[in-house]
């Protein structure tokens, strides 16, 4: 397991944020920890898949995309809570996130 | 040898998502082709107003002529292609713009997917096709292998690392999206097309379709093709009428064509969808390569 730093939680946080707010067209400040990314940002999940890769190239991380799909059955990702919670836990237990 | 190509998409995208990223200009010449298509076809403009099988086709048309748009904006600005490539009936799209065969003529082999599903419904046959996001060809190949026969279901489209198309019997492709999803696909959802696109069942019902494609004889294309089934480059029009034929009963490797354009030298990648929908399933190597959309010419 990886050690993960305030830091690293902050920077993780804002790169998901100015991704969604990018792609989806709506200012940072718009979207909150509340924000459903699906329903309220018309997020999809190939932008999903981009921002995993993002993360593993920013972080050197090899990350099995069906370990997050194992995940994901058991914690759904209805916030950004819940995907900036996810992604911290890449980084942290990488593929072996699934037994999280 | 190559170093910029085109990918043409196949069907798919809802008009709305077409269209909406069209600029003022190309929206005018858009109605244009529109206008003289659809009169030409006896379709209606209002989808819903088509009858039976007429406004989904009349959907597929609407992506040619979106793409026949793109390409010739593209082409306008100076981007010329050094080989191309159709992703599905993006194969019909290519022959047309490349120059093998007239645009009413490639409107004219989608008009026959009509015939195709008429023949399906008259023999009962219940087909479907869906798109597994999360894992890739081999992932998808070992699950369906498991649990179906290949005469039931196969992987019609290996797209890249994390996206594949499944093609087969209704309940088949049914049940394998379940079973994708409990093996952690991040999605998987059916088209309910009534059709298995690139399936080999569909040989036995589209002969129709397959002697229209033969009808005409094709021009050797303007620019190289790579084919989406064996990767080989396509210069001769005979060449370009086997892909058409082959399309709607062959697998497709998108994943592989797609490698063998990098490898051939190709680092510029042009998505002619209106939508930039060949990118967004589609990967490359981006240390190397990029794949521009129109969003961004």
């Amino acid at each position: 397991m990886r050690e993960i730093t305030d830091q690293i939680r902050q920077e993780i946080k804002d790169m998901i944020f100015d991704y969604y707010a990018e792609e989806c067209e709506v200012e940072k400040d718009e979207i909150t920890m509340d924000t459903n990314p699906q329903e309220d940002l018309g997020s999809d999940s190939l932008m999903f898949v981009e921002l995993i890769e993002m993360t593993a190239d920013k972080y050197d991380l090899d990350i099995k995309l069906q370990s997050i799909g194992k995940y994901m059955l058991k914690s759904p990702m209805d916030t950004m809570k819940d995907v900036v919670e996810m992604f911290c836990k890449i980084y942290q237990y990488g593929n072996d996130i699934v037994n999280q | 040898m190559y170093k910029r190509a085109f990918l043409f998409n196949g069907i798919g995208s809802k008009p709305e998502k077409l269209l909406i990223n069209l600029p003022p200009v190309l929206m005018e010449k858009y109605e244009y082709y529109l206008e003289e298509t659809f009169s030409k076809l006896g379709l209606n403009k209002d989808l819903d107003k088509n009858k039976a099988y007429d406004g989904r086709v009349a959907e597929w048309v609407i992506s040619l002529i979106c793409d026949r748009v793109v390409y010739e904006h593209y082409i306008e600005q100076g981007i010329i292609p050094d080989i191309g490539a159709g992703y599905s009936s993006g194969i019909v799209s290519i022959s047309a713009c490349f120059g093998s065969v007239s645009h009413d003529f490639a409107h004219g082999i989608i008009m026959m997917n009509r015939a195709t599903m008429k023949c399906l419904e008259n023999h009962n046959m219940k087909l479907d096709m869906g798109i597994i996001i999360g894992m890739n060809y081999e992932d998808a190949r070992e699950l369906l292998s498991s649990k179906f026969s290949e005469d039931d279901i196969i992987v019609g489209s290996g797209n890249s690392a994390f996206h594949v198309m499944i093609s087969g019997k209704a309940k088949a492709v049914e049940e394998a999206l379940f079973c994708a999803l409990q093996e952690g696909a991040l999605k998987a959802f059916s088209f309910g097309t009534g059709v298995a696109y690139h399936h080999p069942i569909m040989k036995a019902y589209s002969q129709e379709y397959v002697d229209f494609c033969g009808s005409v004889k094709y021009k050797d294309p303007l620019y190289p093709m790579i084919s989406g089934f064996d990767s080989s480059i396509i210069t001769t029009g005979e060449g370009v009428l086997r892909e058409n034929q082959l399309n709607v009963y062959t697998p497709i490797r998108w994943d592989l064509a797609l490698k063998e354009l990098e490898k051939m030298g190709v680092t510029e990648f042009f998505d002619v969808s209106a939508n930039g929908a060949v990118k967004k399933f589609s990967r490359v190597n981006k240390s190397k390569c990029k794949i521009y959309t129109l969003e961004e010419v």
